[in-house]
Order: structure tokens, then sequence, then C-alpha cells
């Protein structure tokens, strides 16, 4: 009898009662279209509101009698925000931080995720347990203490600081190891047998074959330090080193909410490069978000 | 022979280390000394810059268990923890199930409620104060249009933190909603099949299989949310500065404005680990009480 019910209850009905149920299971769940289709025009509202608030004047954004696209598109807001604000260096310390830690995190979490794979060594399990530790101690909670150190290192407002403190990730070190622990050991076992040495086989038969744990990896952090606030933003205070999250915060701050659509539209330019790609390779970012959570 | 083996079994001891010496070097330094050293500071009186330090004990402590306003910013903390993580995990889990229903245009649905987590902390809080003007923005007129009254939402001391755990569920649902996503894909679709021709309901469905099944990817999302809310600070800084009457003043917050606004290092030191035990007591909660109770396919 269990085994009945992968049978759908249409087949064994009458002919036309299975067109009729047919039709329906058509339309069916369907209907959730209703729920959904505003839930996310809800969603992108914020979006929308960025888009379309960056091509008004500031007088339209104050006037309620006022409509909620502009009368006219403004597109003066952009270069008027390049203007006050160096986005263009901002862009390239970005793009320096982010890529430095990437490089980084590669670097460290390949070797160690291989040694906790593949060797045996004493102490192991306590080892891996103070990396897996770090995931509850992100740079929020200990900071402070963080920052003290740097300033003792003299690194507080150098591109260094964003980026040593993130340089190891615990996270990523887990992530790799449950996969270079799928990789078949005959693999390894026949490369040995070729005469190769254990960073040899990591780098010509491991790596190749996690590829897709890599990029996920890859991903995840660029996402997390490209949008990075907190901790920017308390190790510069110069112009020539700053992000483009902490660019727009002091854009912020300089308006104090009087210049709306200017400031919305150095909303668009930061939010806009993980937004482009996202785009582009969405499947490849929605696969990565997606299986950070199953072992 | 056997001496070979001890030979090859040293060789691989001396790799190993070799190879988890570079992450080491980084995890000592930037995450193990730093709670090390918080410890040793919250027992000292520290002024930022000042190379001279005095022993105080647990002067730092007691002046925190006075302290009223560490247990108005304690409070906050837990009140967001504790809304907006489950709020947004109940609502990635009702998207997601939603969107496990075969529905058209699916992969438009994940995107449009997944990409507020593509957005910087600092842009979506921008944003959002923009929305919640109270003269003009937009969620004031849509109240209006509703015939329900405006609030002051970022400036009424009683709404500005609600205010903010309501963007924490637009930021965050659609990443949990992913990884809930993949983990209602593995649940087998006979169970579901064999419980509807019983006549059960979608919310029994919901309740007695699908909570059970994904049980453990729940348990992951509770623990990874909690984490996340750690980001409040961001939020704090760009929409209200801890305001208005420190209705929106948070730990992470609290622990800046001790250490950098006063320089108070020790005292910022104290609440830091305040932080530490308030994060690891609520994730210890967490595996006591729902560890527990989180139900592994196969292994029974």
């Amino acid at each position: 009898m269990v085994l009945d019910t992968s049978v759908t209850p249409d087949i064994a009905a009458a002919p036309a009662a299975a067109r009729r149920s047919g039709w329906r299971r058509a339309l069916k769940g369907q209907w959730l279209h209703l729920i959904m289709l505003p839930l996310a025009f809800l969603w992108l509202c914020p979006l929308i509101w960025i888009a379309v608030t960056s091509l008004k004047t500031s007088a339209e954004v104050f006037d309620p009698a006022a409509g909620f696209f502009p009368a006219i598109p403004n597109f003066s807001n952009y270069p008027s925000t390049l203007s006050v604000a160096p986005f263009g260096k901002y862009l390239v310390n970005s793009i320096i931080v982010t890529s430095s830690i990437l490089a980084g995190q590669l670097v460290t979490i390949t070797l160690a995720a291989y040694a906790f794979a593949r060797l045996n060594f004493p102490g192991k399990n306590v080892l891996f347990t103070l990396f897996l530790l770090q995931v509850m101690f992100p740079i929020y909670a200990i900071f402070l203490t963080n920052f003290v150190t740097l300033r003792e290192m003299g690194l507080v407002n150098t591109i260094p600081a964003m980026i040593v403190p993130f340089v190891a990730s615990g996270y990523g070190t887990f992530m790799l190891r449950q996969s270079f622990r799928q990789v078949p050991s005959e693999l390894s076992d026949a490369a040995r047998l070729d005469g190769c040495n254990h960073l040899e086989i990591l780098w010509h038969v491991y790596l190749p074959l996690v590829q897709p744990t890599l990029i996920a990896f890859g991903i995840i952090s660029v996402v997390t330090h490209w949008n990075d606030y907190m901790w920017p933003l308390l190790v510069t205070n110069s112009e020539d080193i700053r992000t483009l999250p902490i660019g727009l915060g002091l854009l912020a701050k300089a308006d104090s909410g009087a210049d709306w659509p200017r400031l919305m539209a150095g909303t668009t330019i930061v939010v806009s490069p993980l937004l482009v790609l996202f785009v582009i390779f969405q499947r490849r970012f929605i696969d990565s978000f997606m299986h950070t959570g199953v072992k | 022979m056997s001496q070979n083996l001890v030979r090859t079994q040293r060789k691989e001891m001396l790799l190993a280390y070799a190879l988890l010496l570079p992450s080491l070097v980084f995890l000592a330094a930037f995450t193990y000394w730093p709670i090390v050293r918080s410890i040793w500071f919250s027992l000292h009186d520290v002024l930022l810059g000042d190379p001279d330090i005095y022993w105080l004990g647990a002067e730092n402590y007691l002046r925190l268990l006075n302290d009223r306003l560490f247990w108005k910013v304690l409070g906050n903390t837990a009140f967001y923890t504790l809304t907006s993580v489950p709020l947004s995990i109940a609502a990635a889990l009702l998207l997601a199930v939603a969107l496990d229903s075969k529905l058209r245009g699916m992969a438009i649905y994940r995107s449009a409620f997944f990409y507020p987590v593509m957005i910087p902390s600092v842009a979506a809080g921008m944003v959002w104060v923009f929305l919640y003007a109270p003269g003009y923005g937009p969620i004031n007129e849509a109240l209006t249009g509703l015939g329900l009254p405006r609030l002051d939402w970022l400036y009424d001391s009683k709404w500005a933190l609600p205010a903010i755990v309501i963007m924490s569920i637009w930021k965050y649902s659609g990443y949990f909603m992913l990884i809930l996503l993949a983990a209602l894909k593995l649940v087998p679709s006979d169970l579901h099949e064999a419980a509807k021709l019983d006549g059960i309901s979608a919310w029994d469905r919901l309740i007695h299989i699908t909570i059970p099944m994904i049980s453990p990817t729940l348990y992951f999302v509770i623990i990874i949310g909690t984490l996340h809310s750690y980001q409040i600070f961001d939020y704090v800084y760009v929409m209200t500065q801890g305001g208005p009457a420190d209705s929106t003043n948070v730990l992470t917050f609290y622990i800046y404005q001790n250490g950098f606004q006063y320089q108070d290092i020790g005292y910022a030191s104290a609440l830091a680990n305040a932080l530490l035990i308030f994060v690891l007591g609520l994730i210890g909660l967490v595996s006591l009480t729902l560890g527990r109770r989180v139900h592994y396919l196969g292994e029974r």
C-alpha cells in the first residue's frame, strides 16, 4: 500500500475526470502568484526607489504632490556625485582590498583543508575546533582589540589593515575540507605510485576537482568583503585608501539628508558592480549561496 | 621497516603543521590573541593610545553591572536578535516552500527575494532612512494611502528598533530562503503525495513533514542568523547613531562608543567580553534546546 503513494489519483480515474484534473493541475499552485507577485514587487521597491530618486530633482523628492516618476529624468545627479566624491579611487581600493583578501584566503584554506582532510597528525581535532570557533568570532565581536593591535603595528590607515584580519578563514577551511574528503582516495593513491608528493597531488589532483567549491567560496568572500562597512570604517581616515561603502557613508554624512537625488545616484554607483555581476552570473551566485547550508 | 614507518609518519606530521602554519599565524594574531587581550584589558584601566595601564581587578565589571545604559543596550541587542532572526527565518521558510512548489517564474522570484544580500549594508541603511522619512518617505505615504496613521519611525524611540528589524527581514530572508530551498529539494516528494492523499492540509504538512525533514538545515540557519545579527552595527551607525534616546543602541555600537569616542579601552573590553558571552550563551541555548530535537535522516 505504501508503495502505491507515488501513483497520482487521476491516472486511475476515468478519462474525462483525468482531463479535467489535468487542466486543474496546470492552474493549481499558480494561485500562489497572487501572493508572490505583490510580495516580490514589495521586495524590489527599495531598489526601484534608489534608481527613480537618483533621476529626480531635490524639489521633486520633498514635494508630496509630485508623481512617483520624475517629470524629466535628471541625469545630472551622476556627474554631480562623481565631482564631490572620488568614486573611481574608491572603486580601485575596493578591488585591491577584496581581491587581496580572496587571494590570501585561497592560499591559507587550501593548505589547511588538505592537512585536515588527508593527513594524520597529533592535535588534529583540537586544531580543527580552533579553526571552526573563528566562525563565532567575526570582526564585529573583536574589532576593539584588533584595532589596538593594528595601531601598535603602525598599520592603521593603510590598505593592509583592511586585509590582514580576514586572511585566515575557518569557514572556508571547513567548506574545502568537506570537498577534499569526497575526492576518491584511489586517485591520490595512483598519483603517489607515480611518484607525486603531497603538494603535487594537492595541485594536480585535488584542486582541479574541487573547483565548484572554490568558486562558491570565492563568490561568498567577495560579496562579504566588497560590502564590508564596519572594519574599513574604523581603520581608515584618509580619502585615498577608502573603499566604496565608506565613501558612500561619507557622502551621506556630508549631505545630511538634504540632497537625496545626489546621494541615491552615489548609491546606484556603489550598488551596481555586484548587482550587474549577479544578473550576469545569476546561476553561479545562487548556487554558491544555496549550498552554504548543505553538508 | 618500522623505523621507515615512523619516519614517514613524522614527515607527514611536519608537513601537516607546515600547511596549517599560514592559517594559524593569522588566526592567532587576529582572532585568539584579541580575545585573550580583551580579557586582560578588561581588568585594567586602559586609554586608547596611552601606554600606561593600571590594574583595576573586577572594577570594570562592577561598573558594567551598575551601568543602567548597559542593561538597556543589552535588552536592545536581545530584542533585535530575538525578533529579527525568527521573523526572517519564518519569512524565508514560507518563501522557500512557496517557490519549491514548481511555481512558474521561480528563478525570477528567487532573485527578487535574494538581491538585497548583494546590497552593501550602508547603501541598504541609507535607502531605508529615506523610505522611513516621516515627512516625505514612501512608507508613510503608503500608510496614509491605506488610511493608517503615519509614524515617526527612526525618530520615535518606540519604533526605531522595530524599523531596523523590518529592514533586516528584507535584507536577510532571501539568503536564508536559498539555503532552505536547497534542503527542501532533498525532501522525498512521495512523503507529501502520501500525506495529500490522506487529506492532510498544507499547513499540517508544513508543520509535521517539511519542518522535521529539514530541521538540520533550519538549525544551521538559526546559528548563521544569530551570527549575522552582529551586523546591526552598520545599520545603527548609518541610520540612527544609537538614538533616539539610546533606543537603538546595541552592544556592538556601545563598545564602539566607549572604545573609540571615549577612548576607554578597559571598559569597552569588558563590554566586548559581555557581548561574546551573550552570543555564546545564545548559541549554547539554541543547541541545547533545538539541537537535541533536530532530526537527521538515516541516523536513528
